[in-house]
């Protein structure tokens, strides 16, 4: 009878999501409520992760709970810990969501709210949850190797040091972007600026206290953190209204590249109890906290969409970015679908703290799920946003020739009318002298998130609290990546020089640490600058930059898994994650091949070069403006060789991981396993 | 009332695993040292150390 009413269960569950799904898919005219979105999405994760994860925990990976994981193992009360599967969890999830999943769907929303959500439900419960399930079984079988050891024992020593390599681009360009969202947030806004700026004495403080004063004593000093931030968002308020210190702290984008970047040298280079450890432990909480308030919110209020399901830009004239629905939503969308970084955290921490092997199943498919909810609300905070404001806000001046009148025209020449007197009013009611031209995503993010808040919590009177709450939110997050991704780009650089030069391969070679921090923030920050100056806003070019990289690194997470599947079974289950990577391969090849050759300037990076040297060759180009141009030119090109070379790492990968894989399958190559014996359990999951 | 409880305690566990103090515990406990300033700057130093190695998630 338990047994019925269970089948019974999961066919409503099943019915209900797809019901669900076809209510979001076939909806037209009139404004769908989200609710609708939440449904689709939490439905169909359970239904992925009841049937779909299950059987590839069952019949693909044969879980045991009674052999012994790496945790067990080789307990050593450091890295080795069998931990409570719900704090571990807590624990990987809070690893993988970053600020991508946040960004990305608010971006993507440029084309509606529906293939955005799409993608991000069928792209995780299909591609980015299996991919992290897979890499955490693979590397909790092989005691805890990281993604570059599995990949080069796996396929290879070129495969290996391909990856390795792979991840130090990836990272200097989603360092780039990251920053220039951040930059794109804080610029001209003395509020937002004051209340981040603050932040950086508050994780110093933090700091001290932890390492003198109060030591261990970490959730005790994150809570004073967190009051201290708080404190700095009022204070914000009132620097915002002195018209003595609103000056100091109302800075351009040039300025506050600058000082995005010094910060990221010295948080690099100073030690990490100081600035780097407080802060991270304080974002780590805020990040938890606020995305569990944005899906109560959500939850709460159930605001409608008010973006249609499909705009007019599925055709790639989007003003946000340049594109067609297909490639550049799934480029866009990024993290909330499938990420790469994933694999290096699925291969990281997580894999020598898991104490029973069928914990892998929640906590690495489940925690995708999670994140691609998040991903799902960041997208109903955008289409909460009335379609005018929406693109007010995340579209460049360069796109209407820089009034807000122009601006505003020109929306309303695309259906979605707004004014300038509304621009201003909202622009007020958040405590902002102007939202034009505020792209990167999150100001838009902010302004969906404050909307939901206040109608939750507050009403219209705290707007603009709520508004700087998310704002000092997404910049503590972000800012976070960027101090903690310049430590790490540091110590693979500085790893890679010790080859060459011994003392560079020592992290506390004063020489070595200033000179390979310095050249990380260059690379990043090169880029970052450039987009800070483009006229279509950095973020055309960056974005889609980093979406392709980011898929790239997750082509080589699911070669690597492709190769162990084939060695476990041969052909039986390669399509698990064959299917998603030829799907990724052949996005991020047709993304990347229009981000290069494309003959419309908006999109391809060498018709706008070449657009621009025949403007100067035609004498079209103001005197002042010629160094610019052929700054502009020259980093277009760069910009085209950078993404060639992710393409031609991928595909050396992917050509060497096709040479392994057509060995196995013939018999050609003995199909020899890397896991490590089976070794009897003794633990008991009470225990834990 | 139990389950609240409960649900209380799993909140402070994970937090506490967020914020490195039950791996300090268990540091102190797997070398058998009591807690203080100079313990948990060698824990902390060792820690960080290890953790700002990795890659970062976007």
């Amino acid at each position: 009878m338990k047994r019925i009413l269970t089948h019974f269960f999961w066919a409503a569950v099943a019915v209900l999501a797809a019901f669900c799904l076809g209510g979001i898919a076939l909806h037209r005219g009139e404004r769908i409520n989200s609710t609708w979105l939440v449904a689709a999405a939490a439905l169909t994760y359970l239904v992925g992760f009841r049937f779909y994860a299950r059987f590839i925990a069952v019949r693909v990976m044969a879980l045991d709970n009674r052999r012994a994981t790496p945790a067990e193992r080789l307990r050593n009360g450091h890295d080795f810990e069998p931990t409570n599967k719900w704090i571990l969890f807590g624990h990987h999830f809070a690893a993988i969501a970053g600020p991508g999943p946040l960004v990305g769907p608010v971006l993507a929303a440029q084309f509606g709210y529906l293939p955005g959500a799409l993608w991000i439900i069928v792209g995780a419960v299909l591609g980015g949850a299996a991919q992290d399930f897979i890499v955490l079984f693979a590397s909790m079988r092989r005691d805890g190797k990281s993604l570059g050891q599995m990949a080069r024992e796996e396929i290879g020593k070129v495969g290996g040091f391909t990856a390795l390599l792979t991840v130090l681009l990836i990272m200097v360009i989603m360092l780039a972007v990251m920053a220039l969202v951040v930059v794109n947030a804080l610029k001209g806004s003395p509020w937002g600026t004051f209340t981040i700026a603050a932040t950086m004495p508050i994780a110093i403080f933090m700091g001290l206290y932890l390492r003198y004063w109060r030591p261990g004593k970490v959730l005790e000093c994150s809570v004073l953190g967190f009051l201290l931030v708080l404190a700095s968002i009022i204070g914000g308020q009132a620097v915002a209204q002195s018209s003595t210190l609103a000056p100091w702290f109302t800075l351009s984008g040039e300025t506050l590249a600058l000082a995005v970047m010094v910060y990221g040298f010295f948080a690099s280079a100073l030690p990490v109890w100081l600035l780097l450890a407080p802060r991270d432990y304080l974002s780590t909480f805020v990040k938890l906290g606020v995305v569990l308030m944005l899906g109560v919110g959500v939850l709460l209020v159930r605001p409608e969409l008010q973006l249609p399901a499909f705009t007019r830009f599925t055709d790639g004239s989007g003003p946000v970015f340049a594109g067609k629905i297909f490639p550049f939503c799934f480029i866009t969308i990024a993290c909330g679908a499938i990420s790469g970084f994933h694999s290096l955290i699925a291969s990281g921490t997580t894999p020598k703290m898991i104490a029973k092997e069928w914990h892998a199943w929640p906590i690495g498919y489940g925690s995708m799920l999670l994140e691609s909810f998040v991903a799902i609300m960041a997208l109903i905070a955008a289409c909460v946003l009335q379609p005018g404001v929406y693109f007010a806000v995340n579209s460049p001046a360069g796109v209407f020739g820089g009034t807000p009148q122009a601006a505003v025209e020109t929306i309303a020449s695309w259906g979605f009318p707004v004014t300038v007197a509304d621009m201003n009013a909202l622009a007020r009611d958040v405590g902002e002298a102007n939202l034009f031209h505020r792209t990167g995503g999150a100001p838009s993010l902010a302004l969906g998130m404050a909307q939901i808040f206040a109608q939750s919590r507050g009403g219209h009177a705290i707007l603009a609290f709520w508004y700087h709450f998310a704002i000092m939110f997404e910049a503590l997050f972000i800012l976070t990546i960027l101090d903690a991704g310049t430590r790490v780009g540091r110590f693979m650089l500085q790893d890679f020089a010790g080859h060459f030069h011994k003392p560079w391969g020592r992290t506390s070679w004063m020489p070595g640490v200033i000179a390979a921090s310095a050249a990380i923030v260059c690379a990043w920050g090169y880029f970052l600058y450039q987009g800070v100056r483009d006229p279509l806003g950095g973020i055309n070019s960056l974005w889609p930059m980093f979406g392709i990289a980011n898929q790239l690194l997750a082509a080589v997470a699911l070669c690597v898994s492709t190769t162990i599947l084939i060695k476990m079974h041969g052909r039986r289950y390669l399509w698990i994650t064959a299917v998603p990577l030829g799907w990724l391969v052949t996005v991020t090849f047709t993304a990347g091949f229009q981000k290069i050759l494309s003959p419309y300037p908006r999109l391809g990076f060498l018709a706008h070069a070449a657009g621009l040297r025949r403007q100067l060759d035609a004498g079209q180009i103001a005197a002042s403006k010629i160094g610019e141009t052929h700054a502009q030119i020259f980093n277009d090109r760069l910009d085209a060789v950078v993404c060639s070379i992710f393409l031609v790492l991928v595909a050396t990968v992917l050509a060497d991981s096709i040479r392994v894989w057509t060995g196995l399958l013939r018999g050609t190559r003995e199909a020899k396993t890397t896991e490590t014996p089976f070794v009897a359990s003794n633990l008991q999951e009470d225990a834990i | 009332m139990k389950r609240l409880k409960r649900f209380g305690q799993f909140v402070l566990d994970l937090l506490r695993e967020l914020s490195d103090e039950n791996a300090y515990r268990r540091h102190l406990a797997a070398h058998g040292r009591a807690p203080s300033r100079a313990e948990w700057q060698r824990f902390s130093d060792e820690r960080l150390r290890a953790r700002y190695i990795r890659p970062r998630c976007c």
